[in-house]
């Protein structure tokens, strides 16, 4: 679950200041798929950083899984974010690790037993379709496996939710609808689900909660809308 | 956290800018070096100084020809004067076993002596009761027959003491010194390497590794080019030493001075844990400060 309470950002770029983000109220319930959708730099990403406590609110409180993270230590922030698995437009693999390396390390890093990292890898790559190509390197394989091997990574540790920030912007529409469907699959499975995009079509297709921000406004939150909800 | 996954990202950092990991070892080797040239000069005073003090009076050579029984006579005329402690005698084959056996080490120098061809003399160490009065016993000891030189041990000691304190403060000075200008050099090193892997680091991180993870790699990469670069100055400052040593030893026979150095085996274990521990703290403190800035996100 996430709840955002009177939510604003205000970043400080030298003198000037920019208020990305303005009293935003939502709440996202255990299990359920959204969408933040707007135009670029209307504060889709803004939002999702603080909800991965990379960024922090200038007012108002984030509430995630029922603890509010406002005031939480810098040290137990390692430990939200292994609640939640991310991916990013660029993928951001390791170029100089195999497919099933750039996988195995999300779960070495929080200390896994072997024997529980060699179950898990394989179980998540054949889950994202990529169980043939474990010993593939990064820049053997298209932008859309690409960004299949960043979702196994995100999976592999079993968060709770999975925070993607356009995850298809750099993906064809075709390979695009592939990853959103299999997004879908995976809330399926039970994991809450949240997309930030801008690619409309899919958006509509996809027929699921869309929250709407306009220069750093929510101005309109769907149950089952479109991009935009009058249609 | 394995210990080998440890040490393996440890030397694999190591090796991802060679070039600044040489630079830093080259001229962390450089200071450490210096610091070592005062470092044993001041172990070397300070030895001095203790056996200058344990021995605090005069030593009294008698002359070669002089016959077994003036010999006993001295010493009877020595104990009769005033503020005289105690008189005890060193043949000269005595003195040239202890110098035999001490400098084993740098036996080349006493090649072409033995017993028999001794190029020491014997002499009876004279120790007061009162050190104020040694130029009073050293005149009457002048007067008596068989006396060929007397070595004051006294005189000596305050200016060994000046120059013991002089090189402590420049020795700690350079070490302040030493300590500074490496950190910096590893912390840069280091931050080289931190760069190299930022995109490592920011994935580390939205997964949800914690600092201590992300970070101990990078002190051990730091640990390991301190630790070489101590091991190196070591070695060198070993080799360099027991060469300038023999020199000295070979030098202060054929000039019958009577000098008394520490052999690098009895100061080697000294040098190994200051080195080795200058070695990780400034490595260790180098990495940590290089992280400060990418650990904060
Ligand atoms: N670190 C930052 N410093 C200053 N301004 C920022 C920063 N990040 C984002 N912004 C500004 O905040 C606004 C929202 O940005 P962002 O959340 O990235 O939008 P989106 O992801 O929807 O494109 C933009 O005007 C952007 O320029
Ligand atoms: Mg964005």
């Amino acid at each position: 679950m996430i709840e955002f309470r009177n939510v604003s950002k205000t970043y400080t770029a030298g003198k000037e200041n920019v208020e990305a983000v303005h009293n935003a109220n939502f709440t996202i319930e255990k299990g359920e798929f959204a969408f933040l959708v707007g135009t670029s730099g209307s504060g889709k990403s803004t939002l999702i950083k603080m909800i991965l406590k990379e960024e922090n609110p200038t007012e108002g409180n984030i509430i995630i899984n029922g603890k509010d993270t406002t005031y939480l230590k810098q040290k137990r922030v390692p430990y939200l974010r292994r609640s939640m698995g991310v991916v990013f437009q660029d993928f951001r693999l390791l170029p100089d690790k195999t497919v099933y390396e750039n996988v195995a390390f999300a779960m070495y890093i929080v200390n896994a037993t072997p024997k529980h990292i060699r179950r898990q890898v394989p179980m998540v790559l054949s889950l994202v379709g990529l169980s043939g190509k474990a010993k593939m390197y990064p820049n053997e394989l298209s932008g859309g496996e690409q960004q299949r091997v960043a979702l196994a990574r995100a999976l592999v540790n079993n968060p709770s939710m999975l925070i993607a920030d356009e995850p298809t912007g750099n993906l064809d529409p075709e390979t695009a609808w592939d990853i959103m469907t299999l997004l879908n699959d995976i809330n399926m499975r039970g994991t809450t689900v949240v997309v930030a995009t801008h690619a409309k079509d899919i958006v509509d297709r996809m027929k699921k909660r869309v929250i709407h921000i306009d220069k750093g406004i929510i101005d309109r939150d769907d149950k089952k809308g479109g991009y935009n909800s009058e249609i | 956290m394995k210990f080998s996954y440890l040490i393996g990202e440890g030397f694999k950092n190591v090796f991802k800018n060679k070039k600044s990991t040489g630079a830093s070892l080259m001229i962390m080797c450089a200071t450490m070096m210096i610091f070592g040239l005062f470092f044993l000069i001041g172990q070397n005073v300070n030895y001095m100084l203790r056996e200058i003090e344990s021995e605090q009076g005069m030593q009294v050579f008698i002359k070669k020809e002089a016959t077994e029984i003036e010999i006993e006579k001295l010493k009877q005329d020595i104990q009769k004067i005033e503020y005289v402690s105690t008189t005890k005698y060193v043949s000269k084959e005595e003195a040239f076993n202890i110098v035999k056996e001490r400098y084993s080490e740098y036996g080349r120098f006493l090649e072409g002596y033995d017993i028999d061809r001794n190029p020491f003399k014997a002499s009876y160490v004279v120790t007061l009761t009162d050190l104020s009065k040694s130029e009073e016993v050293r005149t009457q000891i002048e007067k008596l027959d068989s006396v060929n030189n007397i070595e004051m041990r006294d005189k000596t000691i305050n200016a060994l003491v000046t120059i013991a304190n002089g090189v402590r403060w420049i020795s700690f000075g350079i070490l302040v010194i030493l300590i500074f200008i490496s950190i910096f050099i590893i912390s840069n090193t280091i931050k080289l390497t931190v760069h190299a892997r930022r995109k490592e680091i920011s994935i580390m991180k939205y997964v949800g590794a914690t600092n201590s993870f992300i970070r101990w790699p990078f002190i051990v990469e730091g640990i390991i080019i301190g630790v070489v670069a101590a091991m190196i100055s070591i070695l060198i400052l070993g080799v360099s030493y027991n060469i300038i040593i023999g020199k000295i030893m070979e030098s202060s026979i054929t000039n019958m001075i009577s000098i008394t150095l520490l052999p690098f085996s009895e100061i080697v274990e000294l040098v190994i844990v200051v080195y080795l521990g200058l070695g990780i703290g400034i490595g260790s403190i180098g990495s940590i400060i290089s992280m400060r800035k990418y650990l904060e996100v």
